[in-house]
């Protein structure tokens, strides 16, 4: 018989512990211990998601050694606890089995496991012997917008400091570089303005050329609930392409490849001939500039360009904008002349505020950095620019683009800070780096195309790849592919998984993935995020910053690597920020990164505040407070309006190529997807690349949904299947294909024209044909 | 035999229910002078608590659907084959529709009240968040079973249901609330597995009897008390 | 044979010491709570006389911060149903 008194001593101390559990939420008491379950023992670590450059925060579940579960951080401003399906699922990736884990060297064909020690002491020998026998200029780094900052760091003070070369690149020249370019150009300091918030504030928001349902889905989604809580908000869709972002838009403007320069120049005739302008701000803020015109489109081999910038009056401007009145440009844009205005009268009231977002759209252009000075021409003119819910944003797709790329520089001119041209970017950087200031080159080398076709014509004997595929990412891979494969270069390849470019390499060496290490980030909103090693990298894997460090030790130069295994992202960070002391760029310290989800800097330690708005003197400490807005970039302080004209592709559609090729994404694979492929939801969902084809040709081609078909342009060829009135929908006499699919490579068939200024290449426009297989 | 029992008990849990409403929002100060106060999106702006009253309007027809029996009764593993891990976004195991549409009111139109969809002859679960729109953000289609590279991903143990500090004492809520702190969206409709659906959907503040419990560490508060 | 309940909130960073403390007691058991600063505490004696001394000796104790009863049990009840 159970013994009512302690039946009765339990029912009370369990009302109790009810009671308990109303006044404190979350409370647990040993007694319900046993019913404990291990699903519920999970730890949460904080980090930026591997992804995309949007930078949102997540929250990775760990339990015993292992990732388990991914969630979005509530605390995180950039998504506020809400993350895409890839970042959800990104952990998976690291169960793959042909995940590397041992470094393999190439001995007469094939790949043999050796030692770390023995790849590492291959690499260096390799490296030293190249310098020796055919000069310093004849070894490269090709690193990503992926690298940690730390990683970015030492491979520049690698090259660029104890080497004593430029040959150092990142694949960020196949994405942002015509940003970097604008921005430079147009304000003379790399990075947006603005910052998320700006979400919150806007009411009219202008996608130029980006599908950011797919591509950006958090701020795409924080878009949508701002329109759905404040009924004002509109969002137009401006691109070549009917996607998602079209269906979800409120108004869908189409446009014909390439015509987005004439469509940003007649926006810019109708506000001025309209007087849609704030005449204050451009007479105190803005100059008005014209550089060289007809620029060629870099195909050639050692193509070289150097813009002549000229100052012009606003009379100049204004007359030169009288060939794109909107019914002039109709034929050239394929958009109607009221719809022009109509968008012009958006930009123009000054009672709305108004964001334009890009992204690939602008940025891989043969015209890329006019594409970029064209849209701040419209926010100049119209003055809404750095100042809550006003402004252009330039949107990154891939994690550290901003953080590592452009912000420690792995770039061939580039330094931690400032251009190696410039000689007190070069004193700088010997100083905090402890070298010879004559070591460091005075004269950038190879852009990321012409590195490549160096390799090709075998200037270049040996190539570290880090943390990125080339041979799925760059245009016209059907050149670059036998030229990697050459004897003539020795070709090292530091990564995660195999890859196309792995399988060329002499040296694959096994990298550590994302939460299997310590690094840091920095995304589109100039937001620096850290986060801590939660798990062990599988076998021999390594960090890319410490087999940069060992390489370098064993080439001599260990007194400027004097870093500690454990601890070196941390000592390579507190290195690095000593680079961007100061009022306009101040970098946040670890200590505070540590403990939130990241800082945007300008970082101002005095009050411990990001910089939320640059340029403008109510946010920005760095501004001369005498003025509304400093564009401080510039010595004058002044923004510049770029008389940029039109200019056609290089290769536009004939009778023998008669469509447009487009290539991009789609929302469940990111970038090369030799992650994404490996995570089983994703790849799941869409398995293989295929080729859109408006209805209309697939018709007259007599081309069914899901049929294979061939697409062919005078570099090569690509079998994929046809997908008719599906996800996306081009327009007539246009195809997309998404190169995500190293078994359907479309880049093959891509043009590796760029930009002249920026470098970056086009991979949005090239002519092609389509043939039934 | 006659028996007195003075319960005084539930006297002190309502007084202590009371006592606790005490709501400590933080105003984040904003000093300086150059500076305008501007207003800083709320960094909890996900589901408080108020989430849970959000389907109390449905309560009642969520009942009679219940005891209609018109569900098809769909077990616990079937939900959680559609979820990488606990807490997992769920794939869509049906076509998706207009693949074009980034979801909303395609998704919708079943998904927001669960109702009977006789292209699957099946009831839809309920989503927790209606609000947001762009669905197929995070749920995907699944297009074929095959993998890229064999994957030895494995799930954790899903929480596990019915869990009670007593006999006969209310359950405890042992999943994460981020995204589904809507109790009746998943625990209500007609979608629902037998195993974790509630007997009395209409009694609709379930946070009343259910405690949160789980061991998980570093869990960033999300309550907005 | 009074039965309670009580809901008790320690001093802060007193939590160890008052369970220590009230353990210690004559008819007192403790369940603390793992995650939060909170103590259950039940009560148990054999008559008013030795409920009124427990009380003034929990009202000595000054690692408590606050106290508040849940539930109670009579006597009768008990001592009823033990003797059937």
């Amino acid at each position: 018989m159970m013994n009512r008194r302690i039946f009765i001593k339990k029912t009370a101390a369990f009302s109790a512990m009810a009671a308990a559990a109303t006044m404190v939420p979350g409370i647990l008491f040993a007694h319900e211990q046993k019913h404990d379950n291990p699903a519920s023992d999970i730890t949460w670590h904080k980090a930026p998601c591997r992804f995309c450059g949007v930078g949102c925060g997540i929250l990775v579940g760990t339990q015993a050694g292992r990732a388990v579960a991914v969630k979005g951080d509530p605390n995180c401003s950039v998504n506020k606890g809400l993350l895409c399906v890839k970042g959800y699922h990104q952990i998976m990736c690291t169960s793959a089995s042909d995940r590397l884990t041992k470094p393999l060297i190439k001995k007469n064909g094939k790949y043999v496991e050796v030692t770390m020690k023995e790849a590492l002491d291959l690499v260096a020998a390799k490296m030293q012997e190249t310098i020796k026998k055919y000069g310093k200029d004849s070894v490269a780094m090709y690193t990503s917008g992926q690298s940690t900052i730390p990683e970015g760091y030492v491979a520049s003070k690698f090259m660029k400091g104890a080497i004593g070369t430029n040959n150092l690149e990142c694949n960020a020249r196949l994405c942002m570089a015509s940003a970097v370019a604008g921005f430079l150009t147009t304000f003379g300091a790399d990075e947006p303005m603005g910052c998320y918030e700006d979400i919150e504030h806007a009411d009219v928001f202008v996608l130029w050329g980006n599908n950011m349902a797919e591509m950006h889905p958090v701020l795409f989604s924080r878009m949508l609930d701002n329109r759905l809580r404040r009924k004002n908000v509109k969002i137009i869709d401006l691109a070549t392409r009917t996607t998602r972002t079209s269906k979800a838009a409120d108004i869908s403007i189409l446009f014909k490849p390439q015509g987005d320069l004439a469509i940003a120049n007649a926006i810019c005739y109708e506000l001025i001939n309209n007087n849609w302008l704030d005449k204050n701000f451009i007479e105190k803020h803005v100059v008005f500039f014209k550089g060289k015109t007809g620029l060629g489109y870099g195909l050639e081999d050692k193509f070289a360009f150097k813009d002549e910038p000229e100052a012009i009056d606003f009379d100049q401007y204004k007359a030169f904008l009288n060939d794109y009145r909107p019914d002039k440009v109709e034929a050239l844009t394929g958009v109607p002349a009221k719809e022009i205005k109509y968008l012009a009268a958006l930009y123009g009231d000054p009672n709305l505020k108004v964001v334009t977002y890009w992204c690939m759209g602008i940025n891989q252009h043969t015209r890329g950095t006019w594409a970029n000075n064209l849209i701040y021409n419209i926010h100049l003119l119209t003055g809404k620019i750095s100042q809550p819910g006003n402004g252009p944003f330039s949107l990154t797709g891939q994690p550290s683009a901003c953080g590592t790329a452009r912000e420690v520089g792995t770039f061939t001119h580039k330094l931690p800070k400032g251009v190696v041209t410039n000689k007190k970017s070069r004193e700088l950087a010997a100083k905090i780096w402890k070298v010879p200031y004559e070591r460091i080159p005075d004269k950038p080398t190879y852009h990321t195309t012409e590195m490549f076709r160096a390799i090709d014509r075998g200037d270049i004997r040996f190539i570290w790849i880090q943390s990125t595929n080339p041979l799925v990412s760059l245009p016209r891979t059907s050149r670059y592919r036998p030229a990697l494969a050459k004897d003539s270069c020795f070709v090292v390849v530091s990564d995660v998984f195999p890859t196309p470019t792995t399988d060329v390499a002499d040296v694959i060496l096994p990298a550590a993935w994302h939460i299997e290490k310590s690094g840091l980030y920095g995304n589109s909103e100039r937001r620096t995020q850290y986060w801590d090693k939660m798990i062990e990298p599988p076998g021999e894997a390594l960090p890319d910053a410490w087999m940069t460090i060992e390489v370098a030790r064993r080439m001599g130069f260990a007194k400027l690597f004097p870093y500690s295994k454990e601890k070196h992202h941390e000592e390579i960070y507190n290195e690095y920020r000593q680079f961007h002391a100061g009022k306009k760029h101040n970098m946040a310290p670890l200590s505070v990164l540590k403990k939130q989800s990241g800082a945007i800097w300008p970082y101002i330690e005095e009050t411990g505040r990001s910089t939320l708005w640059r340029y403008n003197s109510r946010y920005d400490p760095a501004c001369d407070t005498t003025k509304d807005f400093d564009f401080y970039g510039k010595p004058n302080g002044k923004a510049v309006i770029w008389l940029r004209p039109y200019e056609p592709a290089p290769e536009m559609p004939d009778n023998e190529y008669p469509f447009w090729l487009n290539t991009g994404r789609v929302i469940e694979h990111w970038h090369t997807g030799s992650m994404t492929r490996r995570i089983p939801v994703l790849h799941q969902a869409v398995p293989h690349a295929y080729v859109e084809i408006h209805p209309a040709d697939a018709k007259r081609l007599g081309i069914k949904h899901n049929q294979k078909v061939k697409v062919i342009s005078r570099r090569g060829q690509t079998v994929l299947p046809a997908s008719v009135n599906d996800r996306g929908l081009p327009t007539p006499g246009q195809v997309f294909v998404p190169f995500f699919d190293e078994n359907m490579l479309i880049n093959d068939t891509t043009l590796d024209a760029f930009c002249p200024i920026s470098k970056e290449p086009d991979f949005k426009k090239c002519a092609v044909r389509i043939e039934k297989v | 035999m006659k028996q007195r029992y003075i319960i005084i008990g539930f006297w002190a849990l309502l007084s202590a229910a009371s006592a606790i409403i005490v709501n400590t929002s933080l105003v984040e100060e904003r000093s300086g002078e150059n500076f305008d106060v501007i207003a800083q999106p709320d960094s909890n702006t996900l589901p408080a608590e108020e989430e849970v009253f959000k389907l109390a309007d449905k309560a009642l027809e969520l009942k009679q659907l219940l005891e209609s029996g018109q569900n098809v009764n769909k077990e616990l593993t079937a939900y959680y084959s559609r979820r990488a891990y606990p807490g997992a976004p769920p794939v869509i195991p049906h076509p998706a529709g207009e693949e074009r549409s980034p979801g909303g009111k395609d998704c919708l139109q079943c998904h927001r009240h669960g109702d009977y969809a006789p292209a699957y002859g099946a009831f839809a679960p309920i989503t927790p968040h209606p609000e947001l729109i762009s669905c197929k953000q995070c749920h995907v289609p699944v297009t074929t079973t095959g993998n890229f590279v064999a994957n030895t991903w494995s799930s954790t143990a899903a929480p596990g249901s019915g869990q009670q500090a007593l006999p006969g004492s209310p359950p405890v809520i042992t999943h994460g609330l981020q995204m589904r702190s809507n109790c009746l969206a998943c625990h209500a409709s007609s979608a629902t597995p037998a195993k974790i659906r509630v007997t009395h959907p209409e009694r609709v503040n379930c946070r009343q009897c259910h405690a949160i419990k789980n061991n998980e560490k570093n869990v960033p508060e999300i309550w907005t008390r | 044979m009074p039965i309670k309940s009580y809901i008790v909130f320690p001093s802060k960073g007193k939590k160890d010491l008052l369970r220590q403390q009230l353990a210690s007691l004559a008819g007192c058991e403790v369940i603390p709570a793992l995650n939060k600063d909170v103590l259950i505490l039940v009560t148990e004696t054999f008559g008013n006389h030795e409920e009124d001394a427990l009380m003034a000796s929990l009202e000595k104790i000054k690692e408590i911060e606050h106290l508040s009863l849940v539930s109670g049990y009579s006597d009768h009840a008990i001592h009823d149903h033990n003797n059937k």
